[in-house]
């Protein structure tokens, strides 16, 4: 008998001691691996074999009212080289053996012959690209990055990618684009070309419903030909386009109206010029023009001052155009009607020592209301404004929205500035801010007025965004009640003697618009220094809406110091032209009646 | 002494009836071959396991590769709809075809003219529209449509070819393809529907 049998179990509880330990052992092992550390682990091997990347998600699409694309994203490409890999020797590349077609044969490229093939891709010399190159690598021996060219189309890239470098890379990098160029480019604004982060314009105010989120997500691929393992894909984050901004702007209209903007800003030589277009009704901006205008796929093109939208951000005295409010003020209180009689000097010294004079000569003039707003008197519209209190006048200019911004809420946009208000305004300035001067308003301030006085009086809040919609399809609509500013009877006899200006004044011959009923109102106002003074040059402007039986749409032209033409005969053709257009454009049927007559003397 | 016979214990007398505790075992059954074919199912069940399970990697391996395709082929389709799309989004561009219509004598007229067909009146005054309207181009700049050949710029009688035109590798510089001009489908008159 051998040894082993004499304590045979004492032997066995030894070994089945050790098996249970040593299984406790692993047992342990296992749960701490497979249950308490399996997250982490997972994590940790999925970053060892896999690289991340970046899902990108598309900023949002800005269209027009029927949908028309005027910004979307577009991917590009940059190209980049790793200048330490570019020097280590010629590029190994398969081509088809000229003894056997059938078959590759491998060549080496030098260097020299590969820059120039991808300088030629790229627009480059082979010198340039050599150059980058070394440039590089005199920075830093060891450079393994450098870009040789960014925010290449597609069609580069695919020339790229057929050159097959091995140490050439393209990266994605999502771009904006501007398919109509200028065309509305004031108001769309544009984006810092490397981070696209927004800069101006619908893009940054705008920018919570455009922004799109970038994701993550990586997989396992294979090794040799980096095929993606199936079932191994992890997304880290999601990625979210962003919603699709629509705007009011039509942006036929807007290319037109800007068209038109700009040739007579050329011909009268003046430094800028806006137009704004507005349906009366409802307070929309069917095209806001600012010429000069920025090509946003290009903004450095333009001057710096001319980027944005000076519709919104450039408040100016707005002039004889004010007369407008001022004169449908003293009708809703009461306090004077259409023919309620004056008589007017040239000059007019008011008791508390303000000085108002008219631009022209004439000698006391029995005008009516009407004849006042006909001839732009300044000393008849004092006259008549004296008969409200200045409270009164101020307390109507901010119902007609003056002071405060719109509800656009532009980025940058200026809410004007009414000087404070009747405290404030020195004995000149309660005459002056009865006739646009002395007070600031921007553009599309000025059509909102018109608009409440086209509309009976009840002012529509201003839009320029249609709505927003989201990826996931849900959309937000901007709504809101209009807001009754006049009576009616004093919206409407004020529309009645614009009537009179339109087909009286000393334009009526360079505005007709045959078969229709306008009303309109030109201004020529000074245009402060910013030292209490005023500049030699005019801002000429009209504003207006038709048809006046029936108004739909308001027209607003403001032109800054035509020097070639300093007078509102620069503003009228434009006016003209861009309302004949409207309503041409939106088939309105030509007025029947005619305006009804009023007198302007007595 | 007698002869005694010589008497050993009676034997306990069976009780007949009163089952015996004690009972010979029946003789084994002879046990049975272990049947050779639950083992051959056994090992063939486990190879076709094995076998189905290859197969299905071997397919899902196949497929990743079939899906690598598609998903490179679609990315190549993305960018090419990308691509048309920009060429599309380009030469419908307001200035494109204000400029095409330009090169091709047209003048944009200013003179609305209304035709009122209750009573045949006609609002507006007629008149002919001027040429001498300046060009578009400079007006409203957009730095897409630069070097984008009108269609009086293409050689006429030839359909500019879908493909690139080479040499145009640059970011804008394309050639858009662009079809030439068909004739208005007129002799003599407009074409009027036939109504009843």
């Amino acid at each position: 008998m051998n040894r082993t049998s004499r304590y045979p179990m004492r032997r066995i509880l030894v070994f089945a001691v050790v098996m249970v330990v040593l299984v406790g052992v692993f047992v342990v092992k296992l749960v701490d691996v497979q249950i308490v550390r399996a997250s982490a682990l997972n994590v940790q091997a999925q970053d060892a074999r896999s690289v991340p990347v970046t899902v990108y998600g598309a900023r949002g699409d800005i269209v027009d009212a029927d949908g028309q694309v005027l910004a979307d994203t577009v991917m590009r490409y940059d190209i980049a080289l790793s200048p330490k890999q570019a020097m280590k020797g010629d590029v190994t590349r398969e081509v088809p053996d000229p003894a056997d077609p059938a078959k590759t044969t491998e060549v080496d490229v030098p260097l020299e012959q590969v820059a120039a093939e991808l300088g030629s891709v790229v627009g480059l010399t082979a010198d340039q690209v050599q150059g980058i190159i070394t440039a590089a690598l005199a920075d830093n021996p060891e450079s393994d990055f450098a870009y040789v060219a960014k925010l290449v189309d597609t069609t580069t890239y695919e020339a790229v990618k057929a050159l097959d470098i091995p140490w050439v890379v393209p990266y994605q990098h999502p771009s904006r684009r501007y398919p109509n160029g200028a065309v509305g480019g004031n108001l769309l604004g544009f984006l810092r070309e490397d981070d696209g982060e927004p800069l101006a314009g619908l893009e940054l105010s705008e920018n919570d419903c455009l922004a799109s989120e970038n994701g993550e997500a990586s997989y396992l691929h294979s090794l040799k030909d980096w095929v993606r393992i199936p079932g191994t894909e992890v997304v880290h984050k999601e990625a979210h386009d962003g919603g699709t901004l629509q705007l009011t702007i039509d942006a036929d209209l807007q290319f037109f109206v800007q068209r038109i903007a700009e040739e007579q800003r050329r011909a009268v030589g003046a430094d800028w010029a806006t137009v704004t277009v507005m349906e009366a009704k409802t307070g929309r901006l069917l095209a806001v023009a600012d010429v000069p205008t920025i090509d946003p796929n290009d903004p450095d093109a333009t001057a710096e001052d001319d980027r944005g939208s000076r519709s919104f951000t450039a408040p100016f005295e707005p002039g004889s155009t004010f007369k407008a409010l001022t004169a449908a003020s003293v009708i809703n209180a009461g306090k004077g009607d259409p023919l309620s009689r004056i008589t007017a000097d040239y000059r007019y010294l008011p008791p508390n020592g303000a000085n108002i004079n008219d631009s022209f000569f004439h000698g006391p003039t029995p005008y009516t209301m009407t004849g006042v707003l006909i001839d732009s008197s300044n000393t008849g519209m004092s006259i008549f404004g004296e008969r409200l209190t200045d409270q009164q006048r101020y307390d109507d200019m901010l119902k007609f929205g003056l002071g405060e911004r719109t509800e656009v809420g532009f980025s940058g946009e200026e809410p004007g500035d009414l000087h404070g208000g009747p405290g404030e305004w020195d004995n000149q300035t309660k005459y002056a801010t009865m006739f646009g001067q002395g007070l600031t308003t921007t553009a599309v301030q000025i059509a909102s007025v018109y608009q409440t006085l086209a509309n009976g009086g009840v002012r529509m809040p201003v839009s320029l965004v249609d709505s927003c919609r989201t990826a996931d399809g849900e959309t937000t609509a901007t709504t809101s009640e209009g807001r009754r500013v006049v009576s009616e009877k004093a919206a409407d006899e004020t529309s009645a003697m614009l009537e009179r200006v339109y087909a009286e004044g000393w334009l009526a011959d360079t505005w007709n618009i045959p078969g229709y009923r306008v009303a309109a109102k030109t201004g020529t106002a000074q245009v402060p220094d910013g030292q209490g003074g005023y500049l030699s040059g005019y801002l000429v402007s009209v504003s207006g809406f038709a048809p006046a039986d029936d108004p739909e749409f308001v027209v607003s032209v403001s032109i800054m110091n035509p020097v070639k033409m300093n007078s509102s005969a620069a503003s009228a053709p434009v006016f003209q032209e861009v309302m004949s257009q409207v309503l041409k454009k939106y088939r309105t049927v030509p007025s029947g009646a005619q305006a009804p007559e009023l007198p302007a003397t007595w | 002494m007698s002869a005694v016979p010589a008497q050993s214990i009676p034997a306990p007398a069976r009780t007949p009836g009163r089952p015996r505790w004690l009972r010979p075992a029946p003789e084994a059954v002879r046990r049975a071959k272990p049947r050779l074919a639950y083992a051959i199912i056994a090992v063939a069940g486990v190879a076709a396991i094995v076998v189905a399970q290859l197969l299905l990697s071997i397919a899902v391996t196949q497929g990743a590769y079939e899906v690598d395709k598609y998903q490179i082929a679609q990315a190549k389709l993305d960018r090419q709809q990308q691509q048309l799309r920009e060429d599309l989004d380009r030469v419908q561009s307001p200035q494109y075809l204000a400029a095409n219509a330009e090169a091709l004598g047209m003048v944009p007229n200013a003179n609305p003219v209304f035709l009122r067909l209750s009573d045949g009146a006609v609002t507006g005054d007629p008149a002919a529209a001027g040429a001498g309207t300046e060009a578009t181009a400079p007006l409203v700049p957009n730095a897409l449509i630069d070097g984008v050949p009108l269609v009086t710029e293409h050689p006429t009688g030839e359909t500019p070819t879908q493909g690139k035109t080479p040499g145009a590798a640059g970011n804008a510089g394309e050639a858009i393809p662009a079809r030439a001009p068909a004739p208005p489908p007129v002799d003599g008159s407009l074409p009027t529907p036939a109504t009843h």
